[in-house]
């Protein structure tokens, strides 16, 4: 996976809130954006998912453009108040996968293992409105990484979630980068959770990338004055 | 209060003594209202989809009439129906009044709007929420047309029921229409108005206990799919 952003600026009633000059995400990588409110986190990741579309720049993926090209195929979202289909949590996590016409066979094959994986398997014939919100959240999740997409897209995925359904998710992220490869993006406001999962960073303020790098060098020492404070103020929390 | 209770006696000795009027009765009520309901949420569910989920010039207009014509008085679609159907209307050469089509063309003015309209505010919460999920898992115009159909059933089973319920206790504008004749354009609504007018209070209850018995049955059915979907 290779994303790379090219002048990309995006306005909402003629203020920008997006301007990000050039910014390249290399395959494999774990990464996460942080930044205040306001920052423009959830409007890059929207963007790069296509639910959203710039106003100039270009975004490109394996060197295709975007906007040119359906990259649906081999990138997922996942939001922090995931929609979860009105039936049961295995016909959920099997609904990517029928689009993509696998054969039931391995649907089931599949359902089994990220159900496990997920500690779900008690949860699998279980209708989605008796979950609780991490339930939810790891059945978004399944449901996401079933059809094994090469870019995964999370949006401030456990802000909401109990701290060991939080560390679940981390691990499994932790694992699906590690073994298959696959590249995550992380919007988080959790910095000791960018810290545990994420090797690469990227700080934005006010729509403009202010610094991005390893993740554990800028939180230790981050060049931008910004980040410093940034990083600071939500220590201090 | 005697009247009240010789009904209630009298409806339980109509059902199951098989009264033969009574029953033709009902079965004109049902086919006039099933029929109605069929066409009507084959015109109204499409057409709230399609104001759902697109925006073009005129949409508010559209549906602001779409609301009037939820309450719209059925004498009023039983009189505008009955004008056009007139011998001398412009579609006369059929000569469908007084006959169960006029009665279905008219109950279809009534419950088109309403499922439409219902359909519409379905539409209009569910959609945007649907279509983010459809096109992150990387669905089709078409599957997420189907998710979108499938997330929506409830309230589309809803609408449709609410149709029928506007349809089968309807009675100005199949009176205009059908006439109220006997053994051909005779429903339950308009036999009640005409028992009443005779003053056979007792048989007018048994047939709106009747009425009442069939709305409570689709009313259960609905309910049983709800709690069965978990909503």
């Amino acid at each position: 996976m290779k994303l790379k952003i090219e002048n990309l600026t995006k306005e909402y009633n003629g203020k920008k809130v997006l301007d990000i000059e050039n910014l390249v995400i290399e395959q494999g990588t774990l990464t996460a954006i942080i930044g205040a409110n306001g920052a423009g986190k959830t409007t890059l990741i929207n963007i790069i998912g296509r639910l959203d579309s710039q106003t100039t720049g270009k975004v490109s993926y394996m060197d295709h453009d975007l906007i040119k090209t359906n990259p649906r195929a081999a990138m997922t979202l996942v939001f922090q108040n995931p929609y979860l289909i009105s039936t049961t949590v295995e016909k959920n996590i099997a609904y990517p996968l029928k689009l993509r016409g696998w054969s039931r066979f391995d649907i089931e094959e599949r359902i089994n293992q990220l159900t496990e994986e997920l500690g779900l398997e008690k949860l699998r014939k279980r209708k989605v409105w008796k979950l609780s919100g991490g339930e939810i959240q790891k059945v978004a999740l399944a449901r996401a990484l079933s059809f094994k997409p090469e870019l995964l897209l999370l949006d401030e995925p456990t802000a909401n979630i109990d701290p060991t359904t939080t560390g679940e998710i981390e691990r499994m992220l932790a694992k699906i980068n590690e073994e298959e490869g696959t590249g995550i993006i992380l919007v988080t406001h959790n910095l000791p959770q960018a810290k545990r999962v994420c090797n690469k960073l990227i700080f934005l303020n006010k729509g403009e990338l202010v610094e991005e790098g390893n993740c554990l060098e800028i939180l230790k020492n981050p060049a931008n004055g910004l980040t410093r404070q940034f990083i600071e103020g939500e220590l201090l929390v | 209060m005697n009247e009240i209770s010789t009904g209630i006696a009298q409806a339980l000795n109509l059902i199951f003594a098989g009264d033969a009027e009574i029953f033709e009765i009902i079965g004109l009520s049902l086919y006039v209202s099933f029929s109605s309901v069929f066409i009507s949420t084959w015109l109204g569910m499409p057409l709230g989809i399609l104001l759902g989920t697109h925006n073009f010039k005129g949409k508010g207009i559209i549906i602001r009439i779409t609301y009037t014509f939820m309450s719209l008085p059925p004498v009023i679609a039983g009189l505008t129906v009955f004008l056009i159907l007139m011998r001398r209307g412009p579609l006369g050469g059929f000569q469908l009044n007084y006959t169960p089509t006029a009665m279905i063309i008219a109950q279809i003015c009534l419950v088109t709007p309403i499922v439409m309209g219902l359909t519409y505010n379905i539409v209009k919460e569910k959609a945007p929420i649907v279509n983010r999920l459809a096109i992150t898992l990387g669905a089709s115009r078409f599957d997420a047309m189907k998710l979108l159909i499938f997330e929506m059933r409830i309230g589309l089973t809803a609408a449709v029921v609410s149709g029928f319920g506007r349809a089968i206790s309807e009675v100005g504008a199949v009176m205009i229409v059908g006439g109220n004749i006997k053994g051909k354009t005779r429903v339950m609504t308009t036999y009640i108005t005409e028992l009443k007018t005779m003053g056979d209070y007792s048989r007018a209850i048994a047939v709106g206990i009747v009425l009442l018995i069939i709305a409570f049955i689709i009313n259960a059915v609905l309910y049983n799919f709800q709690e069965r979907e978990g909503k």
